[in-house]
């Protein structure tokens, strides 16, 4: 259509493709700036220690893989990730399956209990975590709780759950009733109707809440480094914290770890990037 | 924050099953009470303690002893509050800026919009702690891609020294703050973009309108809802932040970079005074139940209307 417009209406059309360049040009640019943190945290992590402390160029002139192997093996950091994963698992699992009842609760069913419900669950998230983790801190003292990963899977699972909630509200809001009404009607009974009806439809909207969920508990710093204070518990986080302290002039062991810690986060965004974007738009834009 | 409210086609249509419902809110409630809601209730008791961990035995009820004391002879607070909100408004402005400018940019039709839409997202998602471990390699004195870039340019003299100096380490974290959180504010933004009729800017063309007016007259105003209430979410989200700026400063030079959640952390978790950083937390938890009310009004007004 561009090409025929071309033919009789010349002037807009020259228009639009300057605009589209300078459009492109500006996101390039814009865009390098942006991640120039990320790019730069590869190309560090490929180079040798000497070059990375000689070289001021962003990648090297040679790639060397030395510095994954060196954090992988040397290191305690194999044993942080397989926390961090254990962790970020289970917490994503019992998230979802508490947040999908209790969404579906709110969503579907009337008085005053539920319309309450979403309200409290809205302004909890807005509390500060300061105030509640030192209680939380003295409480898992309390329980010998401190120390183990049950500790920040049982935080993490509970202070994702308010916007997960309202994520799958949200999502069930979207689901007709009749749905449920006409799986009745064939003998099922309310619950399983949810089980077998309305829980396959929404799966779309489940898995962005679960890598919401999973993305957070992967990279929590602020309760894992109060709950876990033994070397071989530590998370991943709290492993790169400590090379950091560590490791000071190892730059490319450093960003090698950072590398690490990142790349099942980027998985996540490249497969859910579009149900990301949905999540992420639907609080402030569906209102 | 998924929140439908327009379900017009099934007003009154509710499920009567109301057990049923109860059931399925227990797991959560259970969570939520035991690990949310009575820690925070404890912590507002326990900022009317004189509670030391270093001593517990000796814990004593002082009543709004706490509070007395952080309003009226606390300097290190006021500071401390002061650029908490400086922090705060600027990281929420610069994201605001920077996530309109890519919305505007991303909502032309070009190809390749979802690779550039993903680049953006990816300080988002990157863990905090990496986040900070790349800037300080980056903001390094001696090593760091932006001093040795400036340097061989011949734009600087000697090297900025980006986090050992108050004033530059204000700003700086104020820069990676809004560099973290910018991506949410572009998606929200381009969502509300894309909800404006395009009909509009056609007749606004041939009104004679050019890029700035119809900017200013339509996308400006459409934008309004989306506008407040991403920006106080924001605002909300940001005064909470506490690892933004501790593992890029750990609150220094000094204690220039220091934000109230930091100080209650410091307060808590290294002078070991439970009741004085509680206390700390529950001004906070004022300051932001404030904000959070006016973040409701502002969802109601928009529920009417639509």
């Amino acid at each position: 259509m561009a090409a025929n417009a071309s033919s009789w209406n010349p002037k807009p059309n020259r228009k639009k493709i300057l605009l589209d360049i300078l459009t492109y040009a500006a996101l390039v640019i814009i865009i390098f700036c942006v991640d120039l943190p990320f790019i730069s945290m590869f190309g560090t992590a490929l180079k040798g220690r000497s070059e990375a402390l000689s070289s001021p160029a962003l990648f090297p002139a040679e790639w060397k893989f030395d510095s994954f192997g060196q954090v992988l093996t040397g290191t305690t950091f194999g044993n942080n990730i397989f926390n961090s994963a254990v962790v970020a698992v289970t917490v994503t699992v019992c998230c979802i399956m508490f947040a999908v009842c209790a969404g579906y609760a709110i969503s579907r069913f009337r008085g005053v209990v539920f319309n309450f419900y979403s309200v409290f669950v809205l302004l909890l998230q807005m509390f500060p975590g300061t105030l509640m983790m030192i209680p939380l801190f003295v409480i898992f003292k309390n329980l010998n709780m401190v120390d183990t990963l049950y500790s920040v899977m049982f935080a993490y699972t509970t202070l994702n759950l308010p916007f997960s909630i309202w994520m799958t509200k949200g999502f069930f809001d979207t689901i007709p009733i009749d749905i449920e009404e006409a799986a009745q009607i064939d003998g099922c009974n309310q619950f399983s109707g949810f089980l077998r009806v309305v829980l396959p439809i929404s799966m779309p909207g489940i898995s962005t809440v679960g890598i919401f969920t999973f993305i957070n508990a992967w990279g929590e710093y602020t309760l894992a480094s109060i709950f876990l204070r033994s070397d071989s518990i530590g998370t991943l986080t709290i492993g790169l914290q400590k090379f950091v302290l560590q490791y000071t002039s190892d730059w490319p062991a450093l960003m090698a770890a950072s590398c690490i810690a990142t790349i099942p986060t980027l998985i996540f965004l490249l497969v859910a990037q579009k149900y990301l974007i949905q999540g992420m738009s639907a609080g402030a834009v569906k209102g | 924050m998924a929140m439908s409210s327009s379900k017009p086609a099934r007003k009154g249509k509710k499920l009567k099953n109301n057990r049923l419902g109860y059931a399925m809110l227990v797991p959560a409630t259970l969570l939520i009470s035991l690990i949310s809601l009575y820690p925070l209730l404890n912590g507002i008791y326990l900022s009317m303690f004189d509670y030391n961990l270093m001593r517990p035995k000796k814990r004593r009820f002082v009543g709004a002893g706490n509070f007395i004391e952080i309003l009226t002879k606390d300097s290190e607070f006021y500071s401390t509050l002061a650029y908490s909100f400086i922090y705060a408004f600027f990281v929420v402005l610069i994201s605001y800026i920077m996530g309109l400018c890519f919305a505007l940019l991303l909502n032309r039709e070009i190809k390749g919009r979802g690779i550039f839409r993903m680049l953006i997202l990816i300080p988002w998602v990157i863990p905090s702690v990496v986040a900070a471990t790349n800037w300080m390699w980056l903001l390094n004195d001696q090593l760091g891609f932006i001093n040795r870039t400036l340097t061989g340019m011949g734009l600087i003299g000697k090297p900025i020294l980006f986090l050992a100096e108050a004033t530059t380490a204000r700003v700086t974290v104020i820069f990676t703050g809004a560099w973290k959180s910018f991506p949410f504010m572009m998606i929200t933004l381009l969502a509300g973009l894309q909800g404006i009729s395009k009909d509009l800017y056609e007749s606004a063309q041939m009104d004679g309108a050019g890029f700035f007016r119809s900017f200013y007259y339509i996308t400006m105003p459409m934008l309004k809802p989306v506008t407040t209430i991403s920006t106080v979410l924001m605002f909300i989200w940001t005064f909470n932040n506490f690892e933004n700026i501790y593992l890029l400063t750990r609150g220094g030079p000094v204690d220039a970079t220091f934000v109230l959640p930091i100080l209650s952390y410091y307060t808590a978790f290294l002078r070991s005074n439970i009741g004085y950083a509680s206390a700390i937390a529950s001004i906070m938890l004022v300051v932001l139940m404030i904000l959070a009310m006016l973040y409701m009004k502002l969802l109601k007004n928009r529920e009417t209307y639509s």
